[in-house]
């Protein structure tokens, strides 16, 4: 059911370009998902999709074109959202989606998902075009009705696109008085602010989550990035963001590095040796000095380059730019890892995964998620993972949270699996405890 | 030189009971470069409150006699920029503020966290006559916004990945005698032809660890770097090449008054750095009685 509900929604209330719902209906519809979440005493998230410059599309080449590329950019989006979401068409280039039961994790790699799926050239009365969206979060307060909530969400794309668009900002559930047009540029301050204070101080923390091979044996630990603000944890991918904006990117990335390499290597001095692999941003990678940074880290902490993994998503294995390609060669070259990091999510592309030089492909947990009842999500896993078998990749499953799911992945054969199944992310201490634990068994 | 020559400064005792560390923990370090010494991460601490505590830093700095003395000399140095006399560990917390005291822990820490035997006292040396000229001449040329303090820190820690990498890389040595006789290729790139790294780039991954402020670690990074020192081309903060100038021009006194660290570096960058100072060799010549007069300090 294509934008749909598992509500059931009228035939006569769909946008024919689209087939989401029409703005006339939002009210009902939002009442009625109200509804169901409050009988589930579960979470409701909404987004506000803006896409960026399209009235250049709308005046260059008219209204049918127009609508062409909305219609293409409209299935990308359902791509993306799954049966779950309703899919509402808001305005000309304006798009809702309220999603049940999704915490923020989920709900920020859907819409870092989202970003990625628009951002993809569409040709245009020859020309390519390349779109792109701005993305409000938010999520249900108690007190909201269906328009404050939906206020929330376009008042945090508004802040989106004022950062220049192409990006998702989020806006926390408050009560539908508490707007402060200051509210969302006082949040990035007060990340910044903490950011900076934390990499003084040493608030800044790194977790460490296992990977486990089906033989019980770990085959590396992903360091994870861990900041309270204000008594809330900050999620990897927001820090990410506010870092990648103030320019603190190459000093965080830097010090991840490093905190990481020390801490392989102290595991390694407690006869617990195990690759440790670091989430690396795409800015890291454009410089010309992230090799030597590399070694640098590698070189003090003592490690081998073998003893260290760097996840990267797949848009960056195929970034053009040749500082980028040099780079990841070079980590090829003297043995560091590389892995795909949320394969499965992006445009991932066959014909792309013979030329990486990828080691390892990790598939998203939205992929895991839909296990073990899917058998079209079980019969796609299963063969990539043959597949990366045999270009020499190692493959794992991420978001491992239930027994059927390992079960699920172990049937379909890959080589290892991280999640809270395992083993939630923890400090280096609790690793370390973790780790003399299981080898004492 | 297994890592484990660290003075009291390192000893966590000082720092409260909930960190002191196990005899495991110190040897582990040894496989590590110097972590930031816990003292920073206080006086840190103390910095992010509403109202700083300089009575606790006190305290704490008070407990490590070692650190105690060895900040009064440093508050005391002309170098450091302070003009009036300091006598107790209060008075220099007084007149230099949290801040510069959180740097002058750090340059103080540095040494003491590497070993500091043979041809690494040597090099310690050297690097503290050219972090006393580097201090003294940011005062003596007024630059707008290079405090002496800034120029002092950035002089000693400069070069401390040298010492990170002659105590990694077997063939290093050889390659630091070729890099300090290199007239044309820069000594970074000596460096990166015969390693994956170089004593830059470990230097500034050691301020990032250390909490030394951003320009000082863009310095360090680029302190070899031609390109790094013209306006048009780089994009490096003002700050930071003049911390560059000023560092390479006191080592450069040094070479012409005591003969020491001898390098083609001011071949190579000289020009640019005067031109950031605005000064030119007749200036230079004209320091040279005073310039000695801080190195004998030194020693």
């Amino acid at each position: 059911m294509p934008g749909g509900t598992a509500n059931g929604a009228q035939p006569a209330t769909r946008d024919p370009t689209t087939g989401f719902h029409l703005r006339s209906s939002g009210q009902r519809l939002l009442a009625r998902l109200f509804a169901v979440a409050d009988q589930a005493q579960a979470s409701l998230c909404a987004m506000w999709l803006d896409l960026d410059r399209f009235r250049q599309v709308n005046d260059s080449f008219g209204f049918a074109e127009a609508d062409a590329v909305i219609a293409r950019i409209a299935g990308r989006i359902r791509s993306v959202a799954g049966d779950r979401a309703t899919l509402l068409r808001m305005g000309s280039d304006e798009f809702a989606l309220l999603l049940p039961v999704v915490e923020t994790p989920d709900a920020e790699r859907i819409a870092g998902r989202l970003l990625a799926v628009v951002d993809q050239p569409i040709l245009l009365g020859g020309i390519l075009f390349r779109p792109s969206v701005s993305i409000g979060l938010t999520w249900r307060h108690a007190a909201d009705d269906p328009l404050s909530l939906l206020a929330r969400a376009d008042r945090a794309m508004g802040e989106a696109k004022r950062q220049g668009g192409n990006r998702f900002f989020v806006v926390a559930a408050e009560p539908p008085g508490a707007t402060s047009a200051a509210w969302s540029a006082r949040r990035d301050l007060e990340i910044e602010s903490v950011l900076q204070a934390s990499l003084a101080t040493g608030d800044l923390e790194l977790h460490y989550q296992p990977i486990i091979r089906p033989d019980g044996s770990i085959e590396a630990v992903e360091a994870l990035m861990r900041c309270t603000v204000g008594g809330q944890q900050v999620s990897p991918l927001q820090l990410v963001a506010v870092a990648e904006k103030t320019g603190l990117i190459v000093r965080l990335g830097e010090w991840i590095l490093l905190q990481g390499a020390r801490c392989a290597a102290r595991l390694r001095a407690q006869g617990c040796p195990t690759k440790i692999a670091i989430n690396i941003s795409r800015l890291q990678l454009c410089s010309a000095s992230f090799l030597s940074v590399l070694h640098a880290a590698l070189i003090c902490a003592r490690l081998p380059p073998d003893a260290i993994e760097l996840e990267l998503t797949e848009s960056l294995f195929v970034d053009a730019s040749p500082v980028v390609q040099a780079n990841l060669r070079g980590a090829h070259e003297v043995g560091v890892g590389l892995a795909i990091d949320d394969f499965g999510t992006g445009y991932s592309s066959l014909a792309n995964l013979k030329d990486l030089p990828a080691t390892k492909l990790k598939f998203d947990r939205a992929f895991i998620n839909e296990l073990p009842d899917d058998r079209r999500a079980f019969a796609i896993l299963s063969a990539i993972t043959r597949l990366a078998g045999e270009l020499g990749m190692v493959v794992v499953a991420e978001g491992v949270e239930t027994a059927a799911q390992l079960a699920a992945c172990e049937a379909a054969r890959v080589d290892a699996t991280q999640g809270f199944l395992h083993a939630k992310p923890m400090c280096e201490e609790e690793l370390s405890h973790w780790m003399e634990t299981r080898k004492a068994r | 030189m297994d890592g484990n020559e660290e003075g009291p400064l390192m000893d966590t005792r000082l720092v409260g009971p909930e960190r002191v560390e196990t005899a495991l923990e110190a040897n582990l370090r040894a496989i590590d470069i110097p972590p930031r010494p816990l003292i920073i991460d206080r006086i840190r601490e103390e910095m992010m409150q509403d109202n700083p505590c300089l009575r606790r830093v006190g305290q704490l700095i008070n407990a490590d006699v070692g650190l105690a003395a060895g900040l009064i000399r440093t508050a005391s140095s002309p170098s450091f920029g302070l003009r009036a006399r300091v006598r107790s560990v209060a008075d220099a917390l007084m007149l230099l503020g949290l801040e510069v005291t959180s740097r002058a822990v750090a340059a103080i820490s540095l040494r003491r966290a590497f070993p500091n035997s043979g041809h690494y006292a040597r090099f310690w040396d050297a690097s503290a006559r050219i972090a006393a000229l580097s201090g003294w001449l940011a005062q003596e040329l007024d630059l707008p916004g290079v405090h002496a303090a800034d120029a002092y820190t950035f002089g000693l820690f400069r070069d401390c990945g040298i010492v990170i990498l002659l105590r990694r890389l077997p063939s290093y040595l050889q390659t630091l005698a070729r890099a300090n006789d290199d007239a044309e290729r820069s000594f970074t790139a000596v460096e990166r032809a015969e390693h994956p790294t170089d004593h830059a780039v470990v230097g500034a991954l050691m301020a990032v660890d250390w909490w030394l402020p951003d320009e000082v670690g863009e310095a360090i990074r680029h302190h070899h770097d031609p390109a790094a020192l013209t306006p048009v081309e780089s994009d490096l903060p003002t700050l930071s090449r003049r911390l560059i100038a000023v560092s390479q021009t006191a080592e450069y006194l040094l070479q012409q008054l005591r003969g020491e660290s001898r390098t083609q570096e001011w071949q190579k960058l000289g020009e640019a750095c005067l031109l950031l100072l605005g000064i030119d060799q007749e200036d230079l010549r004209g320091m040279h009685a005073e310039a000695t007069a801080i190195i004998e300090a030194v020693d």
